[in-house]
């Protein structure tokens, strides 16, 4: 059991879950906002979430193509890569809009509280998260191919490290904007 | 007799084939282009007559949806303890690492299986399978591990942060989490294989759907288990 792909996972979880704790430390700087700003917390783990399942998922179709030879592990003009940036990039917009939406009416509804600025707070850090995070998903997943790992042992765990950070950055920078 | 006939017995034997699920034309295409079955069928849902960022978001939004609704309803159980998670400073730094880690276990289970399956390393019964009873045992503990460290450490940065150490508290943390970690393996490691399989038979790419489901079920739970573990215990 305590193979490779035991080290690897393991490995890569380590430095997840640092990252996941580095995130959550930023957020104890923010409790001041936290209670203050309504339905914030309520937003927090579905964009968390939203933001890992659609990295994760460009990466595992990367990986797959790249197991069965159908794109070369470079960033250059392939329809399949492509494809799969605009896709990654419409649906990220999109679903950080339904989770502002979401937000908003689960707040109204169970809390009493109306407050449409998360919707708005949600569409700015879902814009800012998905320019920063597919980039860094390709490039890592092609990295890791070239070099011999395979890229479904490390993508998942990386994504969710870099993307929790990114993404309780993007929204401390909404949080400023707004 | 010229070697076009066939048989009677063969014939009906043929024409009793389910032509759906192993064309005439996919052998030989494997034949010709010399690719696996795992490429054959990658190629039906992203080949050169296919629109390749449409195919995708067909097939994901309504997964996403879902997701994004499911741990939504997550993010009710953490509102509802907000109060506990301002004053219990770590239960508010361990949240996106626990996130991350059941999430992560969900990812790395669920893009595993589907690999496995597209390279034909799972045939007949999955949970007999030693490829996945082995991918069961290596999460199982990579779990309880991960558990303890997110727990350790989340303590120690709250410190850093001014919070004060109780170890009946702390060891309080340590079961919330390990209790909501072990649960949610289990539940993570049904879904894939059950809906996986069930997936990949349709002849669709379960990388499209499986992730997503693992993800949220494994946020949802871990976000209402923590928060009533925290209700109960805390």
């Amino acid at each position: 059991m305590f193979n490779k792909d035991f080290k690897e996972i393991l490995g890569i979880q380590i430095v997840s879950m640092t990252g996941g704790l580095f995130a959550g430390f930023l957020l104890a700087f923010i409790t001041n906002k936290l209670e203050v700003i309504p339905g914030l917390l309520l937003l927090l783990p579905g964009f968390l979430e939203i933001r890992g399942s659609i990295s994760g998922s460009l990466s595992a179709r990367i990986s797959s193509a790249l197991f069965l030879k159908v794109l070369k592990p470079t960033i250059s003009k392939q329809k399949i890569l492509y494809g799969n940036i605009t896709a990654a990039v419409v649906l990220g917009i999109i679903l950080s809009l339904i989770l502002g939406v979401v937000a908003f009416l689960l707040s109204f509804l169970v809390f009493q509280i109306n407050y449409p600025n998360i919707i708005l707070m949600s569409l700015i850090a879902g814009v800012l998260a998905t320019i920063i995070e597919i980039p860094l998903t390709l490039s890592a997943t092609f990295w890791l191919f070239r070099r011999g790992h395979d890229p479904n042992n490390i993508m998942g765990p990386y994504i969710t490290t870099i993307g929790d950070i990114v993404s309780v950055c993007s929204l401390m920078l909404a949080i400023v904007i707004l | 007799m010229s070697h076009h006939h066939i048989s009677q017995k063969l014939r009906k034997q043929v024409i009793k084939l389910k032509r759906h699920r192993y064309h005439i034309l996919q052998h030989k295409i494997r034949e010709k282009h010399n690719v696996s079955r795992g490429t054959v069928f990658y190629m039906k849902e992203y080949g050169p007559h296919s629109h390749v960022s449409s195919v995708i978001i067909k097939e994901s939004f309504k997964m996403l949806v879902l997701a994004a609704l499911l741990t939504s309803l997550g993010g009710l159980g953490i509102q509802g303890i907000k109060q506990n998670l301002i004053l219990i400073l770590p239960l508010l730094i361990i949240l996106p690492a626990l996130n991350a880690m059941v999430g992560n276990i969900g990812t790395v289970v669920s893009s595993k299986f589907t690999t496995a399956l597209y390279l034909g390393k799972i045939r007949g019964s999955a949970l007999s399978s030693p490829h996945i009873k082995e991918l069961f045992l290596t999460s199982l503990v990579i779990a309880i591990l991960s558990a303890i460290y997110i727990s350790s450490l989340s303590y120690g940065l709250a410190i850093l942060k001014g919070f004060e150490f109780s170890a009946p508290l702390f060891l309080k943390i340590i079961s919330i989490t390990l209790i909501s970690t072990l649960l949610l393996v289990f539940l993570i490691f049904g879904i894939s294989v059950f809906l996986g399989l069930k997936i990949y038979r349709a002849q669709e790419d379960p990388n499209n759907f499986l992730i997503p489901i693992t993800t949220s079920v494994a946020d949802l739970g871990s976000m209402l288990v923590f928060s009533l573990l925290v209700l109960l215990l805390l």
